[in-house]
């Protein structure tokens, strides 16, 4: 077989300030067969999003309603623990609309990981200092235990943790 | 300036008739990993994966690696991306567990789209968009019970009952592990004086749950977890069936009709490495938000968030003058009866406890560790 690619795709998401209390999240994609771009606003702290468009260049199946009347379904939902079910329920599960949705997600998960890097940028960087931090995180938020290999019985960053009943 | 980005790269050759080679590489912030997959394109399956660490955050986090293996002989179809969502996910790392769905949907367009194939698995659906597992049609096969410790409803001489208003069973909840028969004799041992079913976007028929009582001399209360636009509600009353998201206004026009009542679940359940705390978020803001006019009360004890959530829940539902209830969200076995909610009156069916929560006669309660139950 020829080492040439059948397929290339980037997926490219970023968060930024746009006013004091309004995040912008932004998905593009491009790749063999789409070019597309969803843009999400989220009122902060409440993290509810209050505006959202979307724009499809190329793509193998398109949504029957304009991308942009689609995205805004979203509006009014928080982002947060459950929110996939609730952006595929409003966005749809079909081939035509589901890298829409897909990308409406990936502008969330960004939104909550710009939150925790801020959250990471406070940890020691000495051995013990790391390992502590870790440990009261899962203390302070039990649902991190066992949530990932990481935090998984047997690793050090949960030893002496009581799991969650 | 840019607060966060992410990137993520996918290529895919074909390795020879039957076989692709994904590579797909995720770089953000705050992490940079890397995949290598062997993909069988007749069936959409997952032969070889291997990973790479470039740059992670905990001290444990290379312990994620071995675990990936647990992918290989997945096939694409029907609840893919759950099982890779629990399976790596859960087991590995989530962040390997996006990175393969992104490498496996891309593999996929390319065998459908690209190549032009026909393959059989892939016309189920593939996420981001998959089914949803099937819902049992009718009570699940359970055997006869000889214990009865809780009194008949003749025999009930209470002045107030504690009921776990919030209880997933399986296979109703996809993501629970608790049969009915180990939810009833746990609660029998427990004391409490009955459950509630609420599984999400399901109800159990009536006559399902007479038999259940009848054959376990229990107490079993319908209700329904409904996903909504704006979180999960827990719905009494309701007979229809909403087995899809519903936009809140839609459901309470829908329960209004019927007198039912909606308890917003878990409110402010938050995540996992930032509580909504460090959002900046207080009380008088989160009121506001338009979902507790379309409630009747407020869920502020609940098993499966954290108690700075729960007490967050609890002074807004205080500044709003709201009912509270409590519930365990219980979704083994041993977590029924965490939380619960007493009741004034004596709820002895359905209809008993539609009026008991509109008469707003209850309270939440931390019932395990009130009475010392291990």
């Amino acid at each position: 077989m020829p080492d040439i690619l059948i397929f290339s795709r980037i997926r490219s998401t970023f968060v930024e300030h746009v006013e004091e209390n309004r995040l912008r999240a932004v998905c593009q994609l491009n790749d063999t067969l789409t070019e597309a771009t969803v843009e999400v606003l989220v009122k902060i702290p409440e993290l509810e999003i209050v505006d959202a468009k979307a724009g499809i260049v190329r793509a193998v199946s398109r949504p029957k309603e304009d991308e942009t009347q689609l995205a805004k379904k979203v509006i009014g939902i928080r982002i947060g623990p459950g929110m996939k079910k609730i952006i595929r329920g409003l966005i749809g599960e079909g081939d035509e609309t589901k890298q829409l949705a897909f990308m409406i997600e990936e502008c969330c998960n960004a939104v909550i990981l710009s939150f925790t890097k801020d959250v990471l940028l406070q940890r020691p960087e000495d051995k013990r200092g790391k390992r502590d931090f870790y440990r009261n995180m899962v203390k302070e938020n039990i649902r991190l235990y066992n949530r990932c290999a990481a935090f998984a019985p047997g690793s050090p960053l949960v030893e002496g943790i009581e799991p969650p009943t | 300036m840019i607060k966060f980005m992410r990137n993520k790269l996918v290529r895919i050759h074909q390795i020879d008739k039957d076989h692709l080679e994904i590579h797909g590489m995720l770089a953000d912030d705050i992490y940079e990993l890397e995949l290598d997959v062997v993909f069988k394109k007749s069936t959409l399956e997952i032969v070889s994966i291997e990973g790479r660490w470039n740059r992670w955050t905990t001290p444990e986090c290379p312990r994620a690696i071995p675990f990936l293996q647990e992918a290989v002989g997945l096939r694409m179809g029907k609840d893919f991306s759950e099982k890779v969502k629990k399976m790596v996910g859960r087991k590995s790392c989530r962040h390997y567990a996006n990175l393969l769905l992104e490498c496996c949907h891309a593999a996929r367009e390319a065998v459908l789209h690209v190549i032009g194939e026909k393959v059989e698995t892939a016309q189920h659906g593939s996420s981001p968009a998959e089914e949803k597992p099937e819902k049992p049609s009718k009570a699940v096969e359970v055997p006869k019970e000889e214990i009865r410790t809780t009194p008949t409803k003749a025999k009930q001489r209470f002045s107030g009952c504690i009921i776990d208003l919030h209880v997933h069973t399986t296979p109703a909840s996809p993501c629970s592990s608790a049969p009915i028969d180990g939810l009833i004799a746990e609660a029998k041992r427990i004391g409490l004086h009955a459950f509630c079913l609420t599984d999400h976007d399901y109800t159990w028929s009536k006559a399902d749950v007479e038999a259940l009582m009848e054959q376990y001399n229990y107490l079993l209360l319908r209700g329904n977890e409904v996903t909504t636009d704006q979180g999960h509600m827990l719905v009494f009353g309701l007979e229809k069936k909403i087995d899809r998201l519903i936009r809140l206004e839609e459901l309470r026009e829908e329960v209004n009709r019927v007198k039912g009542f909606i308890i917003v679940a878990h409110p402010f359940r938050g995540f996992l490495t930032f509580g909504v705390g460090q959002l900046g978020l207080t009380p008088d803001k989160a009121k506001e938000r338009a979902l507790f006019k379309r409630v009747d009360a407020i869920e502020v004890l609940n098993g499966k968030v954290t108690k700075k959530e729960n007490a967050f829940a609890r002074e807004v539902a205080q500044s709003l003058g709201m009912p509270t209830t409590g519930g365990s969200d219980a979704h083994e076995v041993d977590e029924i009866g965490q939380f619960a909610t007493r009741f004034e009156s004596l709820i002895r069916d359905e209809k008993d406890l539609l009026e008991a929560l509109h008469d707003g006669a209850f309270s939440p309660v931390a019932y395990k560790e009130e009475r010392g139950i291990k």
